[in-house]
């Protein structure tokens, strides 16, 4: 049976409905514009800070200035300044690293394999909690890292270091012996709820590094694994360090890598992995082979946005860095990262001098990083999604 | 106005001068239309003589909101003062706005604020571009002082030390002439912190890290491994939670889980904790002027609340109120010339 059409709106009400159709249409379009128009015009003020320190008469640094390597912008009277911003970059690059080599690992692997091996009863509890984690206010995060964490550490340095060890290998023990199970326990403990029943021995693993570490630290090291170091390469130890920093800011980065990467994955076609299978390949290798490059843009994407948070992040690296203008590759020692540095002496700075000014050119270098790491990432993220269109028309 | 209405006019006001009983002599030509204009001139002129009299008079009272930017060190003092101010004069409120020292030039030469509280003395150029925005120099009035405390972990049994020392532990380049540096806790001849000494600080252009190297490191320069935290109170937590650890912070930012080391004297022995007496008298060098800087055109009183506060501030009741928080009062002689300086007005 067929319905009779709706009765035509009365002109009237038709000419109402298509001014608050327009209207809608209008506010809309100048909001997606508003937000271009904001983004351009905080680099465009960025910029015009910056640039009377080169252009201007009263330009008073040199670029040869900027590339030494001391920052020591506020002076005694009778001293001259150093503006070397050098340490600074420095500084948030080596955090970002170290925050990226423990976030990109965790982060891809629980993307992985929350996106091909979990069951969905399990992924539907994972990415609220981690949705959490993202949420978390980074100040929260630098505080518990810096009055919390790094005194942790400090006073269990090896049982830090060998539940870093310990962790992964005992991981991949499990794995092996998972394979000698018998057939029947093995199906009792699928693969896809690793991430419940490997909890136990996780814990145990912790308790008995944390537990072995003093005896094996006066077995091998003399008792000080610190003065150890120290003694042997010549490595200082500081309390707040790029590994505490990689730690903290890796918390705070894994989440948003997480959820790209998993969209990335989840959004390879299913015919794809399953086509390999059907054809014999294992399940690693259709991951390897096949899902993880198809996927490969998306999850580079990921890693990319990742990288522009763990640059432009403050508060974690103010708190837990210990903010010392040195240039040392240790994972030991602290640093000082640039937006950290605007966060602390900007509001010291004399409004219209050098220092603030530099102060802004740091602020300019993070913005047009994140700028284009952020393009980079979005620009391989939409020829990925034409890929996949591509690939699910052709299956 | 034709002829006939100004006569009329005239007449008219003749008619009142007479009723008011101030008549003018017979046979004196009545004020004519120009003349009239002139009185009136007069009259506005007086008027407005007087409006801004009638203003003074309404902001002599201490009545309103009383505003002030500058430094977070000052701003727990400054609150509190504002918060006797109330007490006194019920109608005043104390607006802060506490963002860091250099803010308090920028807001005083922009003419945003009156009052302008700093941790370190206005620099030269900062001087001259308020006296070259309004033809006169600012009033500098010192209304505390600041000590600050060189501490450890609260189980740290270290005694005291002397500059020498602590420069030697702190500085790259050991301006105050000890003869090599101190990194290990061993060698100042103690047992119990093993391993390297944890060095906090201050961040690079705070008033807190110029002042110590300026008075602590003989104007030398500060390792590049000292810690910098954006505020004392992270140099107080840092310095609990670290038993190796040393580090500075003002007096008024010390809690029970750090120690506080006296200098001791280099020749004679004795030792110097950080207190009203030793800043004073000048044997514990580590402390600094603070400062309110007002914008007060010479020769013209300062409005109600300003003057009320600044009145305040300078008052024992104000200066028991820096003791209370940990600064150092200003002694008694200094006390007195601030408050000429307040009466009298800036130095030209």
């Amino acid at each position: 049976m067929i319905e009779p059409l709706p009765p035509r709106p009365e002109p009237r009400r038709q000419w109402y409905r298509r001014l608050r159709d327009r209207l809608a249409t209008l506010l809309i379009t100048a909001g997606g514009v508003g937000v271009v128009v904001a983004v351009l015009a905080i680099g465009v003020f960025l910029a015009l800070e910056v640039a009377p320190l080169f252009l201007g008469a009263e330009a008073s640094v040199g670029w040869r200035e900027l590339w030494q390597g001391r920052w020591q912008p506020g002076t005694l009277p009778g001293e001259a300044p150093a503006y070397g911003m050098l340490p600074l970059a420095w500084g948030t690059l080596k955090a970002a690293f170290w925050a990226l080599l423990f976030a990109i690992p965790l982060a891809l692997g629980a993307a992985i394999h929350s996106a091909l091996y979990m069951p969905p009863r399990l992924r539907s509890r994972l990415k609220p909690t981690l949705e959490m984690m993202e949420a978390m206010p980074g100040v929260v995060v630098g505080f518990v890292a810096g009055l919390v964490l790094a005194p942790w550490v400090e006073r269990h340095l090896a049982g830090a270091l060998a539940l870093a060890l310990l962790l992964p290998a005992g991981m991949l023990l499990a794995g092996l012996a998972w394979t000698w199970l018998p057939p029947g326990l093995r199906r009792r403990l699928a693969p896809g709820w690793a991430g419940l029943w490997l909890m136990p021995w996780l814990a145990l693993l912790a308790a008995l590094s944390l537990w072995l570490s003093p005896a094996l630290e006066a077995l091998l090291f003399g008792g000080d694994l610190r003065h150890w170091l120290d003694a042997r390469f010549g490595l200082d130890y500081a309390a707040r360090n790029a590994l505490i920093v990689g730690l903290a800011m890796g918390f705070a980065v894994i989440p948003g890598i997480y959820a790209l990467a998993e969209d990335a994955l989840t959004g390879v076609p299913a015919s794809l992995g399953e086509g390999a299978q059907a054809l014999g390949a294992t399940r690693w290798q259709s991951l390897w082979r096949v899902v993880l490059p198809a996927a490969a843009p998306g999850v580079f994407s990921a890693v990319m946005i990742g990288a522009g948070r763990a640059v432009g992040e403050t508060m974690i690296v103010l708190m837990a860095s210990g903010n010392t203008a040195l240039m040392t590759l240790s994972p030991l020692e602290g640093m000082r990262s640039m937006s950290a540095t605007i966060a602390i002496e900007l509001p010291e700075a004399v409004p219209g001098g050098v220092h603030y000014r530099l102060l802004f050119l740091a602020a300019l270098a993070l913005f047009a990083f994140t700028f284009l790491v952020n393009t980079l990432a979005e620009l391989v993220r939409s020829r990925l999604r034409r890929r996949y269109r591509r690939l699910g028309a052709a299956s | 106005m034709s002829e006939s209405e100004a006569m009329v006019y005239a007449v008219a006001a003749a008619h009142q001068r007479r009723a008011a009983g101030c008549d003018s002599p017979p046979g004196r030509r009545p004020p004519g239309a120009l003349g009239r204009r002139l009185v009136r001139f007069g009259a506005a002129l007086v008027m407005a003589l007087l409006l801004p009299a009638n203003l003074q008079a309404a902001s002599d009272e201490v009545v309103g909101t009383l505003g002030a930017v500058g430094s977070d060190t000052l701003a727990g003092l400054m609150l509190r003062w504002g918060e006797a101010l109330t007490e006194r004069y019920p109608a005043v409120r104390l607006q802060l706005q506490a963002s860091g020292s250099a803010s308090a030039p920028t807001a005083l030469i922009a003419g945003t604020t009156r009052l302008g509280p700093m941790s370190r003395a206005m620099s030269e150029s900062e001087r001259a571009a308020f006296t070259a925005r309004h033809g006169y120099p600012p009033l500098e009035l010192e209304v505390a002082r600041d000590a600050l405390a060189v501490i450890v972990h609260r189980h740290n049994p270290l005694e005291s030390l002397t500059l020498a020392e602590l420069d030697a532990i702190f500085s790259q380049n050991r301006r105050c002439g000890a003869e090599r540096a101190i990194s290990d806790w061993s060698q100042l001849g103690l047992a119990s912190p093993t391993g390297r000494i944890v060095l906090h600080g201050r961040n690079v252009a705070s008033g807190t890290h110029d002042l110590v190297r300026l008075h602590g490191l003989c104007g030398g320069r500060f390792r590049l491994n000292v810690n910098e935290h954006p505020g004392s109170a992270a140099v107080v937590a840092a310095v609990a939670a670290e038993p190796a650890a040393i580090g500075f912070a003002g007096l008024n930012h010390l809690t029970p889980s750090v120690r506080v080391i006296p200098r001791r004297d280099g020749e004679s022995g004795e030792l110097h904790p950080p207190g009203p007496t030793t800043v004073v008298s000048g044997d514990y060098p580590l402390a600094r002027s603070l400062y309110l800087y007002v914008n007060r055109r010479p020769g013209e009183p300062l409005p109600g609340p300003e003057r009320a506060f600044l009145e305040l501030v300078l008052s024992p009741e104000g200066q028991s109120i820096v003791e209370e928080l940990g600064f150092v009062s200003l002694p008694e002689a200094l006390r007195q010339r601030q408050l000429d300086l307040l009466a009298r007005g800036p130095e030209a």
